[in-house]
């Protein structure tokens, strides 16, 4: 009984972080249609760059968030406008199949300069753990979690709470309409690729005290954050949350009762099937536009 | 995306100097092992362009003729590896006679995944396929008692000796690779081909004209593994040790990516073009440096360069440099077809079928009762009820946002009602496909007309399916009698000339009229038609309103949306009006014009019917 009550307050605490992993993904899915597949390179790139900063500074890795953030939304920003920007117009494949080459670029460059080898960030408590009667917890692991439940609020105070998040509400649900009542669709989506992007560089730097990182970990975390963005309902941040929650469980759960190896298989198998029975997933909705030209 | 034109217009008599370097370079290739035997390193670089080869003309058809982007396709390869990988381990045969069981197993998954992707769209199967590489690479790590897990699987050495070689490995995959490209070409050429690139330009319009999706698209990821599969088995015998994080690498399918991309998506020889590129590229990148991120990085940047600045890919790019050169040189040839109504040869619908659809039971051809679809919290159709007689010329009218496009979605099949029933000729057909409409004799034009802008305007009218028959899709995409009838059509609507274009070159007017002769190949009973006068230059109206009144004498039945009131007033023989989704009135225009709930809801108090008469006469 405390293995699992251990196995499933773990399990949300890792779908927490899951679900700060995947918002960046599902927010430009949902304003833009696009899969950025690079996401999960750019939280590997926070990462490393988290990495190098605390080596060289020992500065706490979750305070290196205020300028991993700002830093990611600049790159983000700079993707957006020199190569998302110009491939708008064709196929969503199509786009899939940019981001993937800007991912294996990223993992090239990592590779030259971080080199291949994992890399962890260790602050004191790193191995350090809450203990509440028999239950374990890693200190890392609720701190990540916070961290995410902090980033997670914000996005979503500023999407529904300022003119900003409005514009990006709009233009995600109606482009067309959002143009005409006078919202500049371009910097509007430039703005959501480069705070998407942003919200990889505290997710890097919590996925450095959290995981090995490792320019190729990248693949684990496509799997993981399209499983999740699948299962939540593709462009639904809610869903997002939901999806990764129940991930985090249902790997966790995996991990400890079956194998930790067939734990990532959950996610190949919930993206087949949802996909499959239920293509827009738990809290995504289909609209018209499907269906009509 | 460009479309390789159909092969049957494309063969001129006259030797090109393509063909010639063609032949050449098949002969080269062809002789390079027999002149340089012991050329080993060159021999392998081949053999890996050969396997890419396979692999992206195989993609080529999913991809580029059906428009599916996959980033699984190397999953066939380690399926067909690992396939003959273990019965290697049982069955004490030459892996060479295993390797067609490679490519039935890929088949066999190719079909399960192609099942996949019947209800889904673009991105999602670009995930799937993703996700399908991974868990079969997981699968081939997480069971070691069966696959040998990370330490992979050896096969035995080939027994012949060093004089022969790589050769058995270099002719049988070139023979593959050739094979492969044969068979691009042919399916290009067929009726299956031809619906596979109507998928890719429109899906639900390829549906509504008779393609059944499901079942193409099936075949094709079927016919885009299964050469693969087998180049997968020879591939594992000529490593001799096979393991899955190089099987089932994704990687491998981003090569596969690039080549075809680079080569030209959607042509014959692109991808093979494209492989004789990356493989090289590759070797110069991974023996150049020793570190394995400039090997990535060059790769990445080469695939996001091709995405941005070579979209087309090369041979299409070449091609069009070369048409452009040919046209400066003959002038293009555009005669305005003179407009008319020419007498059908043979009448839409023959007579018998029409006197017996015509029996004395008056019952109603289209029955609608009940109608409700629903968008998030928008009751678009709220119970939408009314009946279609036999023969007859129905307006729907009303204003916008009434529901009238949604009706026609949910009568053809686009959409699924929340509730209510469509009856067809006698037959509830609310829950058939919408090919299995079309084969009923139901036909729509869209608003915003779709014909598949890349096919040529002939194609386009022979496109559609009366029935759904096996043994009709390896039958020639444009062939005899279809394509007689298709001209006949053309001639019908006044585009005669025009069957050679692009359908995108054609005007608004033009595409509406070649969108009608499209469905007339169905040979129709009923023809939904979507404002067939909307955005129309006025002078083609009076055209459209005679191929009209043509067609219903021929016994067609139509329901027409229309804002052009004088229009529709005066071409129709009863009239149904929508409002909030649901039938506020019906009856003769005239009893319509003046009836003050339609005057209320959509004409406006200030109606005045003489002068819409007049404006229809003048």
């Amino acid at each position: 009984m405390t293995l699992l009550v251990q196995t499933l307050i773990l399990g949300l605490l890792i779908g927490g972080v899951y679900a700060l992993f995947a918002s960046g993904l599902t927010l430009v899915f949902g304003v833009m249609g696009i899969v950025n597949v690079a996401h999960p390179a750019f939280l590997v790139l926070a990462g490393l760059f988290t990495y190098e900063l605390w080596s060289r500074l020992g500065i706490d890795p979750l305070l290196l968030t205020l300028v991993t953030t700002p830093v990611m939304f600049l790159v983000g920003w700079l993707v957006y406008k020199g190569l998302v920007s110009r491939v708008r117009s064709s196929s969503a494949s199509m786009s899939v199949v940019l981001t993937f080459g800007l991912a294996i670029m990223l993992e090239g460059a990592m590779g030259m300069t971080w080199k291949n080898v994992f890399r962890s960030v260790t602050p004191p408590y790193f191995n350090q753990s809450f203990h509440a009667g028999a239950l374990v917890v890693p200190k890392a692991q609720v701190f990540g979690c916070g961290a995410a439940v902090v980033v997670l609020l914000l996005l979503y105070l500023l999407l529904t709470r300022t003119w900003m998040g409005r514009a990006i509400r709009s233009a995600s649900e109606n482009p067309e309409g959002a143009f005409l009542v006078g919202i500049d669709i371009g910097t509007v989506a430039a703005l959501t690729f480069a705070i998407g992007t942003a919200t990889a560089g505290v997710g890097g730097s919590v996925m450095s005290i959290l995981y090995p990182i490792f320019p190729a970990s990248q693949y684990v975390w496509i799997s993981r954050t399209l499983g999740i963005i699948v299962l939540g309902g593709m462009g639904s941040l809610p869903g997002a949350v939901v999806g990764a929650l129940i991930l985090g469980v249902a790997e966790t759960l995996t991990a400890t009762y079956i194998s930790t190896q067939w734990s990532v298989v959950v996610f190949y198998v919930v993206i087949l099937a949802v996909l499959l029975i239920r293509p827009q997933g738990l809290m995504g909705s289909r609209v018209r536009k499907d269906v009509v030209a | 995306m460009t479309v390789e034109p159909a092969p049957t217009t494309l063969r001129r008599p006259r030797v090109s100097v393509a063909s010639v370097l063609f032949v050449l370079a098949g002969v080269a290739l062809v002789a390079f092992p027999l002149l340089r035997p012991g050329d080993q390193y060159h021999q392998t670089v081949l053999i890996l362009i050969f396997v890419l080869g396979v692999m992206a003309t195989g993609w080529n058809v999913i991809a580029g003729f059906t428009g599916y982007v996959s980033l699984g396709q190397s999953a066939f390869l380690g399926l067909g590896a690992y396939t003959v990988g273990l019965l290697t381990r049982v069955v004490h045969v030459s892996p060479f006679l295993l390797a067609p069981l490679g490519g039935i197993v890929a088949a066999l998954v190719a079909a399960l995944l192609g099942s996949t992707i019947m209800r889904t769209r673009e991105h999602a199967y670009v995930i799937i396929t993703i996700a399908f590489l991974f868990l079969m690479q997981a699968i081939g790590l997480n069971a070691p008692r069966f696959t040998g897990g990370s330490n992979g699987v050896t096969l035995p050495l080939p027994p012949w000796g060093l004089n022969i070689g790589n050769m058995p490995f270099y002719y049988s995959l070139l023979a593959l690779m050739l094979l492969s490209t044969l068979m691009t070409w042919w399916i290009r050429r067929t009726k299956f081909g031809m619906g596979l690139v109507a998928i890719r330009e429109d899906e639900d319009k390829a549906a509504a004209i008779g393609v059944r999706t499901s079942v193409y698209k099936v075949l094709a990821t079927v016919a885009s593994g299964v050469l693969i599969g087998v180049a997968g088995g020879i591939y594992a015998y000529f490593l001799t040790f096979i393991d899955p994080r190089g099987m089932f690498d994704i990687l491998v399918s981003v090569q596969i990516v690039l080549a075809t991309l680079v080569g030209g998506l959607g042509t014959i020889w692109g991808p093979v073009l494209g492989a004789f590129l990356v493989v090289p590229m590759n070797e110069v990148t991974n023996g150049l440096v020793a570190a394995q991120g400039v090997h990535l990085f060059v790769f990445g940047l080469v695939l996001m360069a091709v995405v941005m600045f070579l979209p087309r890919g090369i041979i299409p790019t070449v091609r069009g440099w070369l048409e452009r050169r040919r046209a400066s040189a003959v002038a293009f040839e555009r005669r305005q077809s003179v407009p008319r109504v020419v007498e059908l040869s043979a009448p839409v619908r023959s007579t018998a079928e029409r006197s017996s659809a015509r029996g004395g039971d008056g019952a109603p051809l289209l029955e609608v009762d009940g109608l409700v679809k629903r968008f998030g919290g928008i009751t678009a159709v709220d119970g939408c009820s009314f009946a279609v007689p036999e023969g007859g010329l129905t307006g729907l009218i009303g204003p916008n946002g009434s529901g009238k496009t949604t009706v026609f979605n949910l009568i053809s099949g686009m959409m699924r009602a929340n509730a209510g029933s469509i009856r067809f000729a006698g037959e509830a057909i609310e829950t058939l496909q919408p090919w299995d409409r079309a084969y009923r004799g139901l036909g729509r034009t869209f608003q915003s007309t779709r014909l598949f802008p890349r096919l040529t305007v002939m194609e386009n009218v022979v496109a559609p399916l009366r029935r759904f028959q096996w043994r009709l899709l390896p039958a020639d995409a444009v062939s005899g009698p279809e394509a007689r009838r298709a001209l006949e059509l053309l001639d019908f609507v006044g585009l005669a000339d025009f069957g050679p274009q692009p359908a995108w070159r054609l005007s608004f007017g033009q595409k509406k009229l070649v969108e009608l002769a499209q469905l007339l190949m169905l040979e129709p009973r009923l023809i939904l038609l979507d404002e067939p006068a909307g955005g129309i230059n006025p002078g083609l109206i009076e055209r459209i309103s005679e191929t009209i009144r043509a067609l219903n004498k021929q016994g067609l039945t139509f329901v027409i949306v229309e804002h052009n009131m004088p229009m529709v007033l005066e071409l129709c023989d009863s009239m149904l009006v929508m409002a909030s989704g649901r039938v506020i009135a019906e009856g003769s225009p005239d009893a319509v014009q003046s009836n003050p709930l339609v005057l209320d809801a959509y004409l406006g108090e200030d109606w005045n019917r003489d002068a819409a008469l007049e404006g229809a006469q003048g």
